[in-house]
């Protein structure tokens, strides 16, 4: 084999090693095992803890409200909605209760009136007119909203 | 001698022409041999039908436009607090009698959309509730240059923001706006459908807290889920038909003002 043909050979031979080597190297494992992504990405968005625990897991501990709630028109609401967890995901709800104030504005969120809210089985409100001066939950219990105090 | 020389080469040339277009045709058979090689691994693809396929349905004539579910996901997935970040929003339209069509969504809906319309003019009002469409033609992975945007075995459109680079094409490429540039992450962000949640058997977040049932999260290919019930019971529409995404996210009620 001649000289220059031997060189070239070898060259050629590093660069494609190389070349093998750099992409082995560049390229994340688990890449292109289930399409052109990192499969261990699903993992990682998997890993997440839900803050959202579900109402079975408030009812382990307060099935007084969840029955009393069952039983009246608010019945289809979990309790996050209302009781959003201001916690941290990994930690228990009763480190720190999530708390709500039942003011006017928080249960006008569903109930104020606005035109795209009608028939759809909410009751529409004119807040202004039918509260006085006075907070929801001061005539309504929250839970059963039709168990009202006087 | 010459003349001897050239016929040698012409034996040559004949020789390498008649191995390679033997060859070319011995592949030709071949191919179809490895077709039916590869109906073996259609068993793979069965497999693939094992997973779950999940979607999800909005009823637009159930949401009332409270904005929990937009709240509920902020909390859920640590997404920023600031008005613009969003992985699920809902937006008021308002036609008006005139016919012009408003469309409101003052932080996202969070703590309860109002009209601002006096009810003398509008002609007609309605919440709809936006998220990631999760694509089966998803433009955002087509955009993608590295690979960080992808459709999970389970059909959803997941983010690897590890491996994001921020050049934020997939943003541009998503006909919903359903991405964002997370201020934290410095990744693209988006609706996971909460993978984390939908792995462990839970409902998404919006879904849980939703206190009229406008959305209906389930398993495509499971004929008795919730959302092939509501998919059989009421005529559905996606979004943007006409750009061939074919989304899973289906809606009820879907008015022709809804962009």
């Amino acid at each position: 084999m001649s000289k220059i043909i031997f060189r070239l050979l070898l060259s050629f031979i590093v660069f494609v090693t190389a070349f093998i080597a750099i992409r082995q190297l560049v390229i994340p494992d688990s890449f292109g095992k289930l399409g052109h992504y990192r499969a261990n990405s699903l993992d990682e968005n998997k890993a997440r803890v839900p803050y959202y625990k579900g109402t079975e897991k408030c009812a382990s501990c307060h099935q007084d409200i969840y029955d009393l709630q069952f039983s009246d028109l608010h019945s289809e609401i979990s309790c996050e909605s209302c009781h959003p967890p201001q916690i941290d995901a990994n930690t228990d709800c009763k480190v720190m209760p999530p708390i709500i104030e039942g003011t006017i504005e928080f249960c006008a969120q569903c109930h104020k009136m606005n035109a795209g809210r009608i028939d759809k089985g909410v009751p529409q409100l004119d807040i202004e007119e039918h509260k006085g001066d006075q907070n929801c939950i001061e005539c309504h219990n929250a839970h059963a909203p039709w168990e009202l105090t006087e | 001698m010459g003349t001897n020389r050239i016929s040698n080469n012409r034996r040559k040339f004949f020789k390498a022409s008649a191995a390679l277009i033997g060859g070319t045709f011995a592949i030709s058979i071949m191919k179809p041999l490895g077709l039916m090689a590869q109906t073996d691994s259609d068993d793979n693809t069965n497999e693939k039908d094992k997973f779950p396929l999940w979607g999800m349905g909005v009823d637009i004539e159930k949401c009332v436009g409270c904005g929990k579910c937009a709240e509920a996901c902020k909390i859920e997935n640590d997404v920023p607090k600031e008005p613009f970040y969003f992985r699920t929003w809902i937006e008021q339209y308002t036609v008006k009698n005139d016919g012009e069509v408003k469309i409101e969504s003052p932080n996202g809906g969070i703590g309860g959309l109002n009209q601002s319309v006096p009810d003398e003019d509008i002609f007609k009002s309605f919440m709809v509730p936006k998220l990631c469409n999760h694509c089966t033609n998803a433009p955002c992975v087509q955009a993608c240059p590295v690979g960080a945007t992808y459709i999970s075995p389970e059909g959803v459109v997941l983010v690897d923001d590890s491996y994001c680079i921020g050049c934020s094409y997939c943003i541009q490429a998503c006909p919903y706006g359903a991405r964002f540039m997370n201020p934290v992450t410095k990744a693209a962000d988006k609706c996971t459908f909460c993978y984390h949640r939908i792995s462990e058997g839970l409902q998404p977040a919006c879904v849980e807290v939703c206190p009229t049932d406008a959305r209906i999260f389930g398993d495509l290919r499971d004929k008795k889920s919730d959302l092939v019930k509501f998919l059989q019971e009421n005529p559905t529409e996606i979004l943007k038909p006409h750009l061939n995404t074919k989304s899973r996210v289906f809606y009820n009620g879907l008015s022709s003002e809804v962009r």
